[in-house]
């Protein structure tokens, strides 16, 4: 294929404005698959991922379409990771391509997530063209939306293309778009290899297979290549592109997208970002921009049955060989024993990785809170990251505390400004800018990612009736004066309860917490005190009454299948239990601490 | 000796709490009914060698619905396919408002020896809102009927927990109860179960329900009364005069063979228990077809068996037979569950003697804690 007839690009959308629906007719109506081969949102092929209408994953697809000039083109779809979480894979994703097209959902307009992506193709120098989706809905305003993308994000949008993925109406002019207006990408064969790598993915048979771009030079079976970032030689064994399965091609040229296998069998030797050359004739510049992977969220994973330690860690290898931002080491808990600190990208990969966990590999998991990392100062001038809680150092040996803080963008209708401020101010965030967009606007705040990760998304969807749309980036780390809040079960400190709470929130949230846990402890046998403390002040005190009845009523007919699978649910129910000293302690209680008001 | 179950899943209108099997069907569903039934206790037969049994028990739903008729139709059959010992304890459970003074001393000439009334309560309101068809004056008439027809055990239901049921209410219900002399009571806590109305009003809030404590009290106060009344506790939920428990009721607790007939009836037999289908149609169409109407039967293993033996016999107040668990499993139950039953022991919920373990009052009140701990 003459590089002249590739064209590589990805589609940028908000959550729910048509981004899988529109490479489903892009695959579609290229023929690349077959009706009966397509299943709805085809790209998104995790189970969770079609649950959850999201994309995880990064994925490629290679179309061949025939253009208005009778010419094929190769047509290479990107698609990238749709959450914040995900925001360095989707930047990666993004500077492989040359284009993008920018959907916008024709009734809601242009949201924090799109905003922020666009932004990210901005800064590549991607092509990008605006397609307003969903004009086949009655409350369609396409007019209204190519104003909002003048206007916010400052693109022409007098061509965007008025499209229903739904319907199909459209979607042959995004074709001629991409063709007429994506530039075909530049580069040549006879140059040093540079390649970049954008996702990877673990293949049982093949091992660890990445996502490629090829910028200069080309790849063929039997090449030394080495990763620049590491240093880590290997062959290449399988060349090829998706479509969106895989098919093995003898090679892959400047301008082109596909994958490569070879002696690989960790994915972490894939650096996503990272740039591939040969051994005998290397670049000497690698590509730009990249970085290691930077979890922002901790929180510890236990077994609640401690002999399912080791399969928690193979678990987490096997899903580690297809993640290469998961990370996590073995740690100790007084309470729960034995278990991982693990580092997630944001909640919704902790959420995901969790679930996968329970799901896949059938492991009854306690997840202690999510915590970001603080930087405690020492008095003897040491600064430690701190990502447990636990892990504290005691309060005379703390010189000052940082904790990272994220610029935050919000956009809601002009109705709630009011109540974003006002949850805003209350998660601590420091008020940067406010813009109007017709009837919304847009407030920008630095806030601590702290907040963010206890309940600042719930609460600003729950305050504005879920128009609210987020966008975050980390904005560094400031001072804070924080303090660790430990709870004491039956009078003793259960260190997987502790959390790290900003000064002034700390006697209402040990409050809150203390009357939350008492919720959801169930009653023993005997009487639970709940307490609340900062060092050694009780904040708070709360009590799980004893249990004092609780019998199977008489029976009837001889049912006694009845009455033991009663018994059986209850002690069922138990096993979803942690014993914490003398107290049966449930696994939300661990999270309870997400869940105060 | 056996235990045989008789279900008649007829009711003239179900009851707000219940989720037993029971259906308000046309009277003329009857008739079809009692001759299906017929049929499968004389297809059991065919199956079972003849056997000596020495209790009968029509529950329900509401047994006292059918015809004196019917109920002999059913006994004659059973007498033919089993060996019905003379002092057979045979049980008839009434709805107070389904009977009169004719049909109870009719019910006697048959053989039934035993009564037992679903009172509940004795406030007519309460009455109304659990969607009882009789008032307190109709179950005063059903006493008094029954004994005159020469019925020397009675046992009567109350229930407590109720929606906007108060102590009070507990105590005078209680009293004009025990002031009827019967020979036993069964008390019943109201458990919310889903799929009920009550289940549903609860859900939107309008079911008042007395809280935690009150029905602590309310368990508390009945389950002392009643003992301090020369009524005996020999079951979690069972109190009867002397000589008056009622055995059909042990054989359940006491690992007894019993052979449950009709629809949804439950039987354990043989090292198996087998439960019929709910569906009353079915039923019918398979008993007319000469099939076993069983809907599922379970595979009964030891360690079932051993578990079953142990929670079962806990609800009665003699409790586990040591020696009777170390002749069925040939191990000594302290071997087995020793742990639990040591934790059970220092927790005050189990007491021992030498031939018996059981539950002290304390553990009565928290059995299923109990219980759960004889689970493997």
């Amino acid at each position: 294929m003459d590089a002249k007839n590739i064209r590589n690009f990805s589609i940028i959308a908000h959550i729910d404005h048509g981004k899988s629906t529109i490479a489903d007719r892009l695959i579609e109506q290229t023929g690349t698959l077959t009706e009966r081969e397509m299943e709805d949102q085809i790209l998104d092929n995790m189970d969770l991922e079609r649950e959850r209408g999201i994309t995880i994953k990064a994925q490629t697809v290679r179309l061949h379409y025939k253009g208005k000039d009778g010419q094929i083109y190769e047509l290479n779809l990107i698609d990238t990771p749709g959450h914040v979480d995900f925001n360095y894979e989707v930047s990666r994703s993004l500077a492989a391509c040359e284009g993008a097209l920018l959907v916008v959902d024709a009734a809601q307009g242009v949201e924090a997530q799109t905003l922020a992506n666009v932004y990210l193709a901005l800064e590549h120098d991607l092509e990008i063209i605006p397609i307003i989706n969903k004009i086949d809905l009655p409350s369609a305003d396409p007019e209204r939306v190519k104003k909002q993308i003048e206007d916010i994000i400052g693109l022409d949008a007098s061509e965007a293309v008025l499209c229903s993925a739904k319907t199909g109406v459209g979607i042959s002019k995004i074709f001629t778009e991409i063709i007429d207006k994506i530039p075909a990408p530049s580069g040549n064969d006879s140059e040093p290899l540079k390649a970049l790598i954008f996702d990877s993915y673990f293949d049982s048979y093949k091992g660890a297979i990445a996502h490629i771009r090829v910028f200069e030079g080309m790849i063929k079976p039997g090449m030394k290549l080495k990763m620049m970032s590491t240093g880590k030689t290997f062959e290449v064994t399988d060349i090829g592109f998706f479509r969106p399965t895989p098919v093995n091609v003898g090679s892959l040229h400047a301008g082109q997208v596909g994958f490569i296998a070879g002696s690989l069998k960790n994915v972490k030797d894939i650096r996503v970002g990272d740039t591939i050359t040969t051994v005998q004739n290397p670049t000497k510049e690698a590509l730009p921009g990249y970085r290691g992977v930077t979890p922002m969220v901790y929180c510890g994973l236990y077994p609640i049955d401690s002999g399912e330690y080791n399969n928690l860690k193979d678990a987490l290898e096997k899903l580690q060989l297809n993640d290469a931002a998961l990370v996590f080491e073995p740690e100790t808990s007084i309470a729960l024993g034995f278990g991982f600190r693990c580092g997630f990208l944001g909640l919704l990969h902790m959420d995901v990785i969790q679930e996968r966990l329970e799901r896949e590999y059938n492991l009854k998991l306690i997840t202690t809170a999510p915590s970001v990392i603080y930087h405690v100062y020492k008095t003897n001038g040491e600064m430690l990251k701190v990502a447990n809680p636990a892990e504290l150092p005691p309060p005379t040996e703390i010189e000052h505390m940082e904790e990272p803080f994220v610029k935050a963008t919000v956009i809601v209708p002009n109705d709630y400004v009011g109540a974003v401020m006002e949850i805003s101010q209350e998660k601590r965030g420091k008020f940067i800018s406010m813009d109007y967009i017709d009837n919304r606007v847009m407030l920008v705040y630095n806030v601590p990612l702290n907040e963010i990760i206890y309940d600042y998304f719930d609460k600003l969807k729950s305050t504005t009736r879920g128009y609210a749309s987020l966008d975050y980036e980390l904005a560094g780390y400031q001072q804070a004066k924080l303090v660790k809040l430990d709870i004491l079960l039956n009078g003793e400190m259960v260190d997987a309860l502790s959390t790290i709470v900003h000064i002034d929130r700390a006697q209402p949230r040990g409050r809150q917490l203390a009357e939350k846990l008492k919720k959801i402890i169930p009653r023993q046998m005997f009487e639970i005190p709940i307490q609340a403390a900062i060092g050694n002040k009780i904040i708070a005190r709360e009590t799980v009454r004893a249990m004092r009845k609780d019998v199977l009523s008489k029976c009837y007919g001889g049912d006694i299948t009845r009455k033991r699978k009663l018994l059986e649910k209850q002690k069922e129910g138990k096993k979803r239990m942690k014993s914490v000293g003398s107290v049966e302690v449930p696994q939300e209680a661990f999270m309870a601490i997400l869940k105060v008001d | 000796m056996i235990s045989l179950y008789i279900h008649i899943p007829f009711c003239l209108a179900k009851c707000r709490y219940c989720d037993f099997p029971s259906i308000a069907a046309k009277k003329d569903t009857y008739p079809a009914y009692v001759s299906a039934l017929c049929k499968e206790i004389k297809l059991r037969h065919q199956q079972a060698s003849p056997l000596k049994a020495d209790t009968v028990y029509f529950g329900g739903g509401t047994p006292s619905l059918l015809s004196v008729n019917s109920i002999a139709t059913i006994l004659t059959t059973l007498k033919t396919s089993y060996d019905l010992s003379p002092d057979a304890e045979i049980t008839l459970e009434a709805n107070p408002g389904t009977v009169d003074l004719p049909k109870l001393q009719a019910l006697r000439k048959l053989g039934i020896n035993r009564l037992s009334f679903g009172v509940q309560a004795t406030q007519d309101f309460l009455l109304k809102l659990l969607g009882r068809i009789h008032t307190l004056a109709d179950t005063k008439e059903a006493i008094t009927a029954a004994k005159k027809a020469g019925f020397q055990n009675i046992s009567l239901d109350l229930m407590y927990g109720l929606p906007r049921q108060t102590l009070a209410m507990l105590q005078e219900s209680t009293a004009w109860a025990l002031q009827q002399e019967p020979q036993h009571i069964s008390i019943y806590g109201l458990q919310i179960e889903p799929g009920t109305p009550f289940a549903q009003m609860q859900k939107e809030g309008c079911l008042p329900l007395p809280d935690e404590d009150t029905v602590e009290t309310m368990y508390d106060f009945i389950t002392t009364t009643l003992p301090q009344h020369g009524f005996e506790r020999y079951e979690i939920a069972n109190f009867a005069r002397h000589g008056f428990a009622s055995r059909h009721n042990l054989a359940y607790w006491q690992d007894k063979a019993y052979l449950g007939f009709g629809c949804a009836a439950h039987s354990y037999y043989n090292f198996q228990r087998t439960y019929n289908t709910h569906n009353v149609y079915e039923y019918i169409r398979s008993c007319n077809n000469n099939a076993l109407p069983v809907f599922e039967e379970e595979k009964f293993d030891n360690q079932t068996w051993m578990e079953e033996f142990c929670f079962l016999a806990l609800r009665t107040a003699r409790g586990i037979d040591k020696k009777k668990f170390q002749e069925n499993f040939h191990r000594s139950i302290h071997d087995v569950y020793g742990k639990n039953i040591n934790m059970l022991l220092t927790q005050k919920l189990l007491k021992e003697n030498d031939a018996y373990l059981f539950l002290t009052p304390a553990g009565m009140k928290l059995g299923n804690i109990v219980f759960e701990k004889f689970l493997l």
